[in-house]
């Protein structure tokens, strides 16, 4: 599979993969006035993507300075994906939360997705300076 | 009006509005005044984490108004999508910051949104929280409103208050504080 990258807007972030390590990002801020579309092209090559993952571990790496209730709902839904898969089919998947150290929202949202996974390994890591 | 503008100003400064817009709102229009807002709390030298909670209440309070504001206008010739009417009030008073929101909505609509708000209104930081994670994981990812009252009820500092005035038989202004 190629690695690709879609541009941040003023209201999406980033989203870029990188086929040599595996590791998805999505960096920036998420307050689309339509979810939805913002988000189904991702998943569908989350699909494609995940059915294809053999053992090698397929990182994703969020580093959201803010997003919208709507995105909220939206990342859960990622989650749940990848727990599925982790669960179900016995995938390697890694989730790691970045935050800065000054964002307190960002950090406690983590905290709180975390609270909620049982078998997505999910790390919080603060930023280095 | 013109005559009427600086007086409109005075009493702006005295509710220590910071920034106020009242017409037709767009995404790209929100996003503008976001970063302004921001621009500005920077400039004020506002932590960071206080910054984040006023841009987020103000994003998640005017994407309310664009999606259900009663008062919307398009022209599918046009096909520039639709515009939504409202007024949204960004301001600092009495220590706290807040955002007040409001536009016209059905009054047949008043009654649902009195039950969701007051039921919010009545919840600690805690009971919000649990409330706000079994929602999240109930509601299809749609316009997220329901998910947005509870995001502003948790970020508020104080409960948010809400207000109906009536304007003629068939519609009504709502409109909703957050502080911060």
């Amino acid at each position: 599979m190629d690695s690709w990258k879609t541009e941040a807007t003023k209201y999406t972030p980033e989203i870029y993969f990188d086929a040599r390590t595996n590791i998805l990002g999505i960096k920036g801020e998420s307050y689309p006035e339509n979810i939805t579309e913002f988000s189904s092209p991702l998943f569908s090559w989350l699909e494609n993507h995940l059915e294809n993952l053999k053992e090698q571990t397929f990182t994703v790496n969020i580093e959201l300075v803010y997003f919208n209730s709507s995105s909220s709902k939206m990342l859960l839904d990622l989650f749940d994906l990848l727990e599925e898969e982790v669960h179900d089919n016995d995938k390697n998947i890694i989730v790691n939360w970045i935050y800065d150290e000054e964002n307190d929202a960002a950090q406690e949202y983590g905290e709180e997705f975390q609270e909620d996974l049982n078998y997505l390994p999910f790390n919080l890591v603060k930023k280095a300076e | 009006m013109s005559n009427n503008l600086y007086s409109f100003k005075e009493e702006y400064d005295k509710q220590g509005i910071l920034l106020s817009f009242y017409g037709s709102f767009s995404q790209e229009l929100l996003v503008e005044i976001g970063d302004t807002l921001k621009n500005r709390m920077k400039i004020e030298a506002l932590n960071s984490a206080k910054m984040t909670r006023v841009f987020a209440m103000f994003i998640e309070q005017v994407q309310n108004i664009i999606h259900y504001s009663a008062e919307k206008i398009s022209n599918e010739d046009l096909n520039s999508g639709s515009l939504s009417n409202g007024i949204v009030v960004v301001g600092y008073k009495n220590d706290y910051y807040y955002v007040v929101c409001g536009n016209k909505i059905k009054k047949k609509d008043i009654e649902k949104l009195t039950d969701k708000l007051t039921v919010l209104h009545n919840m600690d930081k805690a009971e919000l929280k649990s409330f706000y994670k079994e929602q999240r994981k109930k509601e299809p990812v749609t316009k997220g409103a329901g998910l947005g009252f509870i995001e502003l009820a948790r970020k508020s500092a104080k409960p948010i208050d809400f207000d109906f005035q009536s304007i003629d038989e068939q519609f009504s202004f709502f409109s909703l504080k957050t502080y911060i």
